[in-house]
Formats: structure tokens, C-alpha cells, sequence
């Protein structure tokens, strides 16, 4: 504890704690944009407040105060135990070996919803544990500042969490008033501590049975409250810049959807960013390619195949170091009778900034990457562990995969199911009907596995279903999950996140295992011709996503359900066993199949005005980022320095120069590291004068006149001592001769320390009343 | 230690400025004959100048004689020895009226208590009786003899002695007469270094002899005035009125400390700030007087000293060390111009 503090009452400790859970439970809030619901905040707010008043009860039994966020820690596992574990504890509290097992499951698979659901994320128990145990640790710490090193304004530290990490992820960040009520609750715990410690200390005096004579008492309440006032002022001004910038700042720099064309890099949904990326008004360009043969595959840039029923995720498989592009893998299932042939195509990446590189599937080698580049065992997609696609120019050797309808047919759904991983079929218990009738309807009457997929195509395609990226924007309609796809199938809107994760689900429904692939259509040509052969264009408006699924003795093989978008591939056209020329399906959509570039929002002009300001200014917006987080580390000492030249303005106008200049030399020395203890201007000075920096004389001589000046002001006959000009321009140059002195004793490491954060501004010694550390003249 | 002119009163100011040199020659012209007592030294000389009393109390052969025969030889005041013993009459101390056969007169014949500084060489030895004689003339600082008051000159300081170990046919001072001393100091033993040097100084002669006269009676008076003017604020008034309640309900004290105790600790105050040449007190000379003025008034309870041997000393300077460290030190002036 503090050497000013006073030792606190329970009820005292009781009133801190229900401000610090104020204040955790204000802050939690700024997490609202990124989590849907708010059972997540019901389920933080209920454990900050175990912990919180948890320790404020272990302290009212007359616990130690440095053995309570231990406990505190303890209880904090008890809770979590009680909340997520309490199938494997013992009484549901105490946690055994398997409930340590269940909350590593439970971390790795937050990590995983983390890096892979989109915003506003659905609470899964792993996110609401991570959740849970975040808002716990950082009770404790909470705790541990308040009420264990007594220091309040340290709060802020943990608050600021919860308070930055919108921000990084969503593009509006946290709402003003959100950042409003939590300096508020922050202030009214600076309030509360300030009002327990004074009357603690007029309490404690009384249980001596000491009449309290209240002059030397009398807290300096107008000039604390003054300073909070100051430190939460900026405060609010530099998070309100911080929160008025974050769109800018995690549009262009963390979600990559500004110029740089970041994709997927951030670890939101996949399907977020594809369907930012169709919305945006203006194509950006992704990469060229030349296919000297005229062949125009899809470019896969990733794959997705676990269906968790509310999101779709890459399942976590490490990168095989021997996996090098030279020579990419076989093709899962593909048989030696299916009809293959290679073609060698260009790349050039242009502008887009991921770490998957935009492959056909299946490829057979990649030439001429820079960095290291590895392909996946199972999905052959390729990806780098320590660079990205900007800048790259590459070969790959594109394996066509030809099947005849006759091969697919005749894949068994048994056989497919024998050779490829589970969760390629899994589907969670619980689905909203209309998925499993649909999927029942589609089913009927078809004979293989191949037919009931080209119905279920056919279906999506069919005039009912409409291409739109306009209708599903609010309400969290980007993705993938059950509900999306329910209410997609009843109002037959959407996009191809829609469609793609619509057929993969309807197919796992009927036993053909399943996944969906990201990555680009085939692009635009281009008027640049080399040898004869059209540069293929692609750009960010060609992002796209679509189903593949597997047939045994053929492997994965894609389907085109979206319509309007890319082209359907020849093996899955209805009749196409009966009538191999045949077009496509009927469907108006299907004609704009040669393009692939579907008129994608009617609201694109004004989407556009919104969006154009921000397209081109990357360097300002990391310029305003820099700033803010220059403004953010430089509060403590812009305070520093108001405060300074507060005093020098006290100094050469004001009342109390005396006083002033000693505050100032103190507060200094403070800063500086130079210990000095609480007490009379006299026992500050010998303690101080023993520093090496004042074996001086000039800086001694200094020192004391400083010290004679401050007693005479405070305790001499004529009050303010000197107060004439002469007097005071003294005083300004000792104090600045006392400051050089000590600035020459320190390292460079401590005047750094100094300036940038002043201790002074929490450890306040020369004016608040204290008790000594040692008397004497 | 430097002061600025004062616009209350230039003389004041300069003579608190020769006040401290003065001292400073008096602390270091005794320090020749009693060697690293430096702190038993000011205390003494700070009574003097405060126009109190003090009390030495030590095991014999420490020089508490020596401290005051020195201090008084310095000061240049009249000084009288008084060896208290069980059978010392009142009239040994005060004088007697004798019957002058010439003038068929009584005339009164002055007893050793008239002179500026008085030696009371243990003082616990003498009967109350006489004991009472004694601490009424330091209290009134005159002498009555049938019916007629003498007054005594001024300054006037009796510097008694006290053996604390020697307890048999000793009449110990009472609370009551303990408080009427403005201080008690003890002497301890000297450093082996001093206590070496001691015995070459002394080989032959007694230092005494040497000892220069550094004030004038004429000069202390007049810094005695100073001490009088020098300033005490509204909040170390406070502060002392503190320290003396919280003596009265300390835990471990059964007797705290007497308003005079108040009164005798800023008198002192005063003269220690006007030793270090300030014309006002700082609540660090109420520190560093408050053992030496306050300890020996204070008792403290059975069960506080249970833990102790008889002799409560060291305990109750602890304590009131621990009463000091744990009063806040006043911020200053309230009053701001």
C-alpha cells in the first residue's frame, strides 16, 4: 500500500469495488459490434462482478491483501468451471483434470471461431469462454490497481482493452457514447477513490478517540478532481479521434479492402470480405493472366469444408514443409481413366495482398514464386509462410479434369463417403427444416449421387432464385450459417456465398461430401494481346465463391449453382449424359454466363460517393493512425507539461510562487526516479541533497534557497515570503539549476522515462498531507 | 543558512542572523571540552535560550557537569553549584535571613539559586522538601524570605542532574516537578575515538580552564529577546497541539502531556529555529525537540512497559518517535496573499 494511504473500511473497499465493476461492465460494452446478441455481455458482466466483489468479500473476512487476486483467481477458475465445465468437475465448482482438457478444446476452438467467424460473431460456448476468462483476468488486474497498489488512474490500462479491439476489427469502431460512459465510470472511480481515502483517514483518526483538527487534514479535493478532470479530458479527446479515424484505419490497413487489397488477411469470415469486396462500387484489380491455349479456369484461392452450423472455416491443418510448389500433390479420388490435360498459364499479381496464392485446382506446379509458397495437403490450395501474392509472377500448370457424366454416375455415395474425411460430410444435428426438405425434394427421383447434385444446381439455378449482393447487407446476412441459408432458400436472394454454401449443405444433406472454394472467376479480356491470345483481367469484382463436391474415381469436381456468375462447367448441365452439346439451362441469368460480370448493385453511384474518399488516401489514414496512437502515448506528458507550465505560470503571477516552484522541483525529482519520501520541505531536501547531482554547490545552494523559500511561504511571518519580481525570477532560476543538476544525474533511459511518463502525475508526494517517512530537522 | 530581509523589522532580522552564529560559536566552543555530544549541546544551549530548564539525566562520569559548566563559562552568565543531599535545607538553596548585629537588621544572605545558571548535581538526592524549593524558585524565578520577594536576575536556568540507576536513598522526582523542566536529555556514553582523545586532553589540566567566553550576559539577553520574537504559524501551533493530544490518548501512555508541555515544546521550538538563524518555526523543529521536551513527562501504562526493564527511557522515546512519524506534517499556511 501507498505510504499516503489510508487503511479502508470493508464498506470503503466495497464502494471501490462496485466502481471498478462499473467500470469493467461500461467497457465490456465497446465489444457490442463485434458479437451478436447480448447474453455475451450478461455472461462477462456476471463473472467481472465474481471476481470483483468476489475479492471485495474475501477482503471484508480479513483475507491479506496480497493473497486476494490469488484467490481471486481461483474463483475466477471456479466460475468458468461452473459455466463451461461443469459436466466434467467434481460439486461443479471444483475443476478436474478433464475440465482442464474441455477449456483447452474450448481455447484452440476460440482461437479458431476468432480467426474465422465474421462480425458481429456468433456467441459459440468456445467464444463466450475466451470471452469469459478475458473480462476475468482483466477483473483481476483491475483489482489488483485499484485495490492492491491503490493507484485508480492505473484502471485505465485494463479498460483500454476491450475499448481498442473494435476498432482493428469493425469498420465504424465503438460509438462515442460508449467511449463517453466509460470515461465517465472511469472518473467516478477516480471520484470514489479520492472521497474513501479522505475519509479514511478522518475515520482513522477518529477511532484513536483523536479530536481531528481538520486544517492540516483538508485534502487538496478541488486541485485532484482538477487533474482527473484534465487527464480524462484528453483522454476522451484523443479516443474520440481514435474512434473517428478506426473506419479509415481498419478499412485500409487491417481488413485490406482498401486500395492495397488485402484479402483475407485479418482472419474474419472469408465470406465477409468477399461479399465487402463484390460491393464495392469500383473493380480493383486482382492479377492478369495469359492462357496460351485460351483455357479460363477458376482461380481457387482457398477452401473451406467445415460446417460448424453457423459458420464455414478452413480446418486448422499445419503447413507441410515439404510441400514445396515444384511439384504440387495428385488430386485427391482422381482415377487413371478420367481424361486430364495440362495447361501452362501465366500469372502476374498485380495489386492483391494475401498470403493464398490464386491457383486453378487441381494444379500440377507452380514456376518462378518469390518467398515460400506450400500446398495443402487435401485441398492442394497454396499458401505462404512469410510473404505474399503482391508483386508475383508465376507458372502453373493447370490439370483439366475431364470426366465423363457416365464416371460420375456411376460413383457410388458409399464409396465417396468411405474415401474422404468426415467432416466433409458433417452437417450439426439441429437445421432449420426447410434445409432437410429441400434437400429431400431435390433428392427424390434422382438415381445417383451426380443427378441429385445436378438438381440441386439446377434448383439454385432455376428463375426463382435472383443474384443480388444488395438484399442480404444488414442483419449479418454475410455468411454462410443455417439461418442465412433458411431464409435464403425462402426468399431466393442472394449472392454467391449464398448459393455456394446453399448447395454444399444440400449436398452433405444428401450424402455427397461437399466443400466451397474462394478465389476468382475467370476474369475479363483484355484489348493486350501477346502472340494472338487476349490477357485475361481479373479483379476484385470477380471474387466468387462455389461448391465443389466429390465423386469417387473422380475426386472434387465444382458445380456453378450461382446464376449469372462464372460459367457452369459441361459435366454438369442437365441431360448433358443424353446430349453432349447442349447449352445451358433455361434461366435468365444464364446469359450473362460469357462475362461472368452480373449487374451487381443498383445502388452502386451512391455506395460509391460514400466509399471514394476513402479509396486513395492510405497514407493519410496511416498518418492519422500514427498520430493517434503518438497523441494516445504523449497524454502523460502533455499533462506533464500543462501542468509545468502551470507552475511557472504560478511561479511568476500567482500567490504561492514559493509553493509552486517547490511542487515543481519535487515533482521533478519524482519523475526523475529521484526517491523522494512524503514530508516537510526540510526532509525532502536533505533526502534529495544526498543524490550526486547535488554535491554540487551552485546546484545545493539552489536547492536549499528553493526549500528556504517554500518554509518561509508556508510558515513565515509574512506568509507568501518575497513575492517581488526579483524574488520570483529567483526562483525560476534556481529551479532551473536544480533541474539541470538533476537531469545531468540520471541516465538518458530515466530522463526518457521522465518525459514520457512522469511519475509525478500519479505519485503525488509534496502537497497531499502525509505521513513522513522521517522527522527531524 | 541565509534569510532574506524582512519587511517586519530589519534589527529583528539581523540579530536573528547573529543568533545563529552566536549559537553556532557557543554548540562548537563547548564541543572543545565535551567531545561528539554535539546533540546533548543544542539541547542545552536551545534551553537557555528559551528560558527553560533542563534535566540531564545519566549514569555518573558521562560529564553532564562538564556540559554545564561549560555552557555557562561560554555564555559568560554567573553560575552556582548546588551538590543535593539528603540533609540540604531549604535555606541552603534559596539563602537565609541573618541578623545583623551592626544594623540590628535581618539581612538576607543569597543562596546559591541566585545566578544565572544554576547546577543541581543530583537533584534526587535532596529531600522533597528541599527538592520543592528548588523547582518553585525555577517556576517563579524569584526567591521569598520572610516576606520580602527577591527577584532572581535574569537569565535564569538550572541545569539539573539526575543518576537514573542509582535508586537507593534517592527521592526520584515527581511527575508533577518532572514537567516544570522544559527538556531532559541524556549524555550516553562518548565514542571510543572522543573517549580517547578525552584522556589526552585531560592528562594534565582541566579543559575548563581554557574555555573561552563567547556571549556577554548583555548579548544573551538580548538573544534571548530575539527568541522571543521569533514567528510561529497558525499551523504549527496546530501541529504541537497534536502532538501533545495524541501523547493523552496514546494506547501505551498512561500520562500524556500537560498544556505546559505544549507551551514548553514551541518556547523551545522557537529557540531552535532561532539557533539555525529563521525568525520563524518550521514543524521540523517541533520535531526535533519532541523527544527532549516531551519524553520525560510522559509515562507509560504497566503493560506497556511489562516487556521492559525498569528503566522506561528508550521506550518512551520510542514512542514518542512513533507519535511524531505518525502525525501529519502540516502543509502550510492556509493563508494565501
Amino acid at each position: 500500500m501507498h505510504p499516503d494511504q489510508a487503511t479502508l473500511s470493508s464498506g470503503q473497499r466495497l464502494a471501490l469495488s462496485a466502481a471498478s465493476f462499473l467500470l469493467m461492465a461500461t467497457s465490456i460494452m465497446a465489444l457490442g459490434p463485434l458479437i451478436a446478441g447480448s447474453g455475451w455481455w450478461w455472461l462477462c458482466a456476471f463473472v467481472a462482478a465474481g471476481v470483483l466483489f468476489g475479492g471485495a468479500g474475501l477482503r471484508a473476512l480479513r483475507v491479506r491483501g496480497g493473497l486476494v487476486p490469488v484467490l481471486e483467481a481461483v474463483l475466477l477458475l471456479m466460475l468458468l468451471t461452473l459455466l463451461f465445465g461443469a459436466s466434467t468437475s467434481l460439486l461443479l465448482l471444483i475443476p478436474m483434470p478433464d475440465t482442464f482438457a474441455l477449456f483447452g478444446e474450448l481455447i484452440t476452438g476460440a482461437q479458431r471461431t476468432i480467426a474465422q467467424q465474421s462480425v458481429p460473431a456468433v456467441t459459440v460456448p468456445a467464444l463466450s469462454f475466451a470471452l469469459a476468462l478475458g473480462v476475468g483476468v482483466l477483473s483481476i488486474l483491475l483489482d489488483v490497481l485499484v485495490q492492491v497498489a491503490r493507484r485508480p488512474a492505473f484502471a485505465a490500462v485494463p479498460v483500454i482493452v476491450p475499448l481498442l479491439i473494435p476498432g482493428f476489427i469493425v469498420e465504424s469502431g465503438i460509438g462515442l457514447p460508449i467511449v463517453v460512459v466509460v470515461a465517465a465510470s472511469y472518473l467516478l472511480l477516480l471520484r470514489v477513490d479520492v472521497r474513501v481515502n479522505r475519509r479514511a483517514r478522518i475515520e482513522q483518526r477518529r477511532d484513536d478517540g483523536i479530536a481531528t483538527v481538520t486544517a492540516p487534514l483538508r485534502v487538496p479535493v478541488a486541485s485532484t478532481l482538477g487533474a482527473s478532470l484534465g487527464v480524462a479530458a484528453v483522454g476522451i479527446l484523443a479516443a474520440s479521434m481514435l474512434a473517428v479515424s478506426t473506419p479509415s484505419i481498419s478499412t485500409s490497413l487491417l481488413l485490406g479492402t482498401g486500395s492495397q487489397s488485402t484479402l483475407f488477411a485479418r482472419g474474419v469470415s472469408p465470406f465477409i470480405d468477399l461479399g465487402r469486396d463484390l460491393r464495392r462500387p469500383e473493380a480493383r484489380p486482382a492479377f492478369r493472366y495469359l492462357a496460351r491455349d485460351g483455357d479460363r479456369p477458376y482461380f481457387t484461392l482457398l477452401t473451406l469444408d467445415r460446417f460448424e452450423g453457423d459458420v464455414w472455416s478452413v480446418a486448422d491443418r499445419p503447413v507441410d514443409g515439404d510441400n514445396t510448389v515444384d511439384e504440387l500433390g495428385s488430386p485427391a479420388g482422381l482415377g487413371p481413366d478420367v481424361a486430364t490435360s495440362e495447361h501452362p498459364i501465366d500469372v502476374l499479381v498485380n495489386e492483391v495482398r494475401t498470403t493464398w496464392l490464386p491457383v486453378p485446382y487441381p494444379s500440377t506446379r507452380i514456376d518462378g514464386l518469390q518467398g515460400s509458397w506450400f500446398w495443402d495437403d487435401e485441398s492442394l490450395t497454396v499458401r505462404s509462410a512469410d510473404t505474399n501474392t503482391a508483386g508475383q509472377r508465376y507458372e502453373v500448370t493447370r490439370l483439366a479434369v475431364e470426366p465423363t457424366v457416365e464416371q460420375l454416375r456411376s460413383a457410388g455415395a458409399a464409396a465417396a463417403a468411405a474415401q474422404v474425411d468426415a467432416r466433409y460430410l458433417e452437417l450439426p444435428e439441429e437445421m432449420p427444416e426447410i434445409i432437410g426438405t429441400t434437400a429431400a425434394n431435390l433428392a427424390a427421383g434422382t438415381g445417383s449421387s451426380y443427378d441429385t447434385a445436378v438438381a440441386i444446381q439446377a434448383y439454385l439455378r432455376s428463375p426463382d432464385f435472383d443474384y443480388s449482393t444488395e438484399a442480404p447487407v444488414d442483419g449479418g446476412y454475410d455468411g454462410g450459417g443455417f439461418e442465412v441459408i433458411a431464409s435464403f432458400l425462402e426468399q431466393k436472394q442472394g449472392y454467391c456465398v449464398h448459393f455456394a454454401s446453399t448447395m454444399a449443405v444440400l449436398a452433405r444433406e444428401a450424402g455427397i461430401p461437399s466443400r466451397i472454394s474462394i478465389g476468382y472467376t475467370s476474369g475479363t479480356p483484355t484489348t493486350d494481346r501477346v502472340d494472338g491470345v487476349q490477357r485475361v483481367q481479373v479483379d476484385s469484382h470477380d471474387l466468387h465463391a462455389w461448391p465443389e463436391l466429390y465423386f469417387s474415381g473422380v475426386g472434387w469436381v465444382p458445380f456453378e449453382p450461382t446464376p449469372g456468375r462464372g460459367s457452369v462447367p459441361e459435366y454438369s448441365r442437365p441431360g448433358a449424359g443424353q446430349s453432349p452439346t447442349s447449352v445451358l439451362p433455361t434461366g435468365p441469368a444464364s446469359t450473362a454466363v460469357p462475362t461472368g460480370r452480373p449487374d451487381l448493385d443498383p445502388d452502386r453511384g451512391l455506395a460509391g460517393q460514400a466509399g471514394d474518399p476513402l479509396s486513395n488516401s492510405a497514407p493519410m489514414q496511416a498518418g492519422v493512425l500514427l498520430l493517434g496512437v503518438v497523441l494516445l502515448l504523449s497524454i502523460p506528458a502533455i499533462v506533464r507539461a500543462l501542468q509545468r507550465a502551470g507552475r511557472r505560470r504560478r511561479i511568476i503571477r500567482g500567490g504561492a510562487p514559493a509553493d509552486a516552484a517547490w511542487q515543481e522541483f519535487a515533482a521533478t525529482a519524482i519523475d526523475l526516479g529521484i526517491g523522494v519520501p512524503a514530508g516537510t520541505p526540510r526532509a525532502v531536501a536533505s533526502a534529495v541533497a544526498a543524490r550526486p547531482a547535488f554535491h554540487e554547490a551552485e546546484a545545493r545552494a539552489a536547492m536549499l534557497r528553493l526549500r528556504d523559500a517554500v518554509e518561509r511561504s508556508r510558515f513565515g511571518p509574512d506568509g507568501a515570503g518575497r513575492s517581488d519580481l526579483e524574488a520570483r525570477a529567483g526562483l525560476l532560476r534556481d529551479l532551473g539549476a536544480v533541474r539541470r543538476a538533476m537531469l545531468r544525474d540520471v541516465t538518458a533511459r530515466d530522463r526518457a522515462a521522465a518525459t514520457l511518463l512522469p511519475r509525478s502525475l500519479v505519485e503525488r508526494v509534496a502537497r497531499v498531507p502525509g505521513v513522513r517517512a522521517g522527522g527531524g530537522a | 543558512m541565509t534569510t532574506a530581509p524582512d519587511a517586519a523589522g530589519e534589527a529583528s532580522a539581523m540579530l536573528i542572523d547573529e543568533v545563529g552564529s552566536l549559537a553556532a560559536r557557543v554548540v562548537g566552543n563547548v564541543e572543545t571540552v565535551i567531545a561528539g555530544k554535539r546533540e546533548a549541546i543544542t539541547a542545552a544551549l536551545t534551553v537557555v535560550l528559551a528560558e527553560g530548564h533542563l534535566l540531564i539525566e545519566d549514569v555518573p562520569g558521562v560529564g553532564k557537569t562538564m556540559l554545564a559548566k561549560a555552557l555557562a563559562r561560554s555564555l559568560g552568565s554567573s553560575i552556582s553549584r548546588i551538590q543535593f543531599t539528603p540533609d540540604l535545607l531549604p535555606s541552603d538553596v534559596t539563602g537565609v535571613s541573618v541578623f545583623d548585629q551592626a544594623s540590628r537588621r535581618f539581612e538576607f544572605k543569597r543562596g546559591p539559586v541566585f545566578a544565572n545558571i544554576v547546577i543541581g548535581d543530583e537533584i534526587n538526592r535532596a529531600s522533597p522538601k528541599t527538592q520543592a524549593a528548588l523547582l518553585e524558585c525555577m517556576e517563579e524565578r524569584q526567591v521569598t524570605a520572610d516576606g520580602t520577594t527577591y527577584l532572581l536576575e535574569l537569565p535564569f536556568t538550572v541545569i539539573a542532574t539526575q543518576n537514573p540507576v542509582e535508586m537507593e536513598g534517592t527521592y526520584p522526582l515527581p511527575e508533577a516537578q518532572r514537567d516544570r523542566f522544559m527538556a531532559r536529555v541524556s549524555m550516553g556514553y562518548p565514542a571510543s575515538a572522543d573517549e580517547l582523545a578525552m584522556l589526552s586532553t585531560r592528562e594534565t589540566s582541566s579543559p575548563l580552564d581554557r574555555l573561552e567566553q563567547v556571549v556577554e550576559v548583555e548579548q544573551l539577553r538580548r538573544m534571548i529577546a530575539a527568541v522571543q520574537h521569533v514567528f510561529t504559524s497558525q499551523p504549527v501551533k496546530e501541529y504541537a497541539v497534536e502532538l501533545a493530544r495524541a501523547t493523552r490518548d496514546d494506547r501505551q501512555l498512561r500520562l500524556g502531556a500537560s498544556p505546559r508541555a505544549t507551551l514548553q515544546l514551541i518556547r523551545a521550538a522557537k529557540a531552535h529555529a532561532a539557533m539555525h538563524g529563521r525568525d520563524f518555526v518550521l514543524p521540523d523543529d517541533v520535531d526535533a525537540l519532541a523527544v527532549p521536551v516531551l519524553a520525560h513527562r510522559l509515562v507509560p501504562t504497566s503493560r506497556a512497559v511489562g516487556t521492559h526493564d525498569r528503566d522506561s527511557g528508550p521506550l518512551i522515546d520510542a514512542i514518542v518517535r512513533r507519535i511524531v512519524a505518525d502525525t501529519p506534517v502540516p502543509v502550510g499556511s492556509a493563508r494565501r496573499n
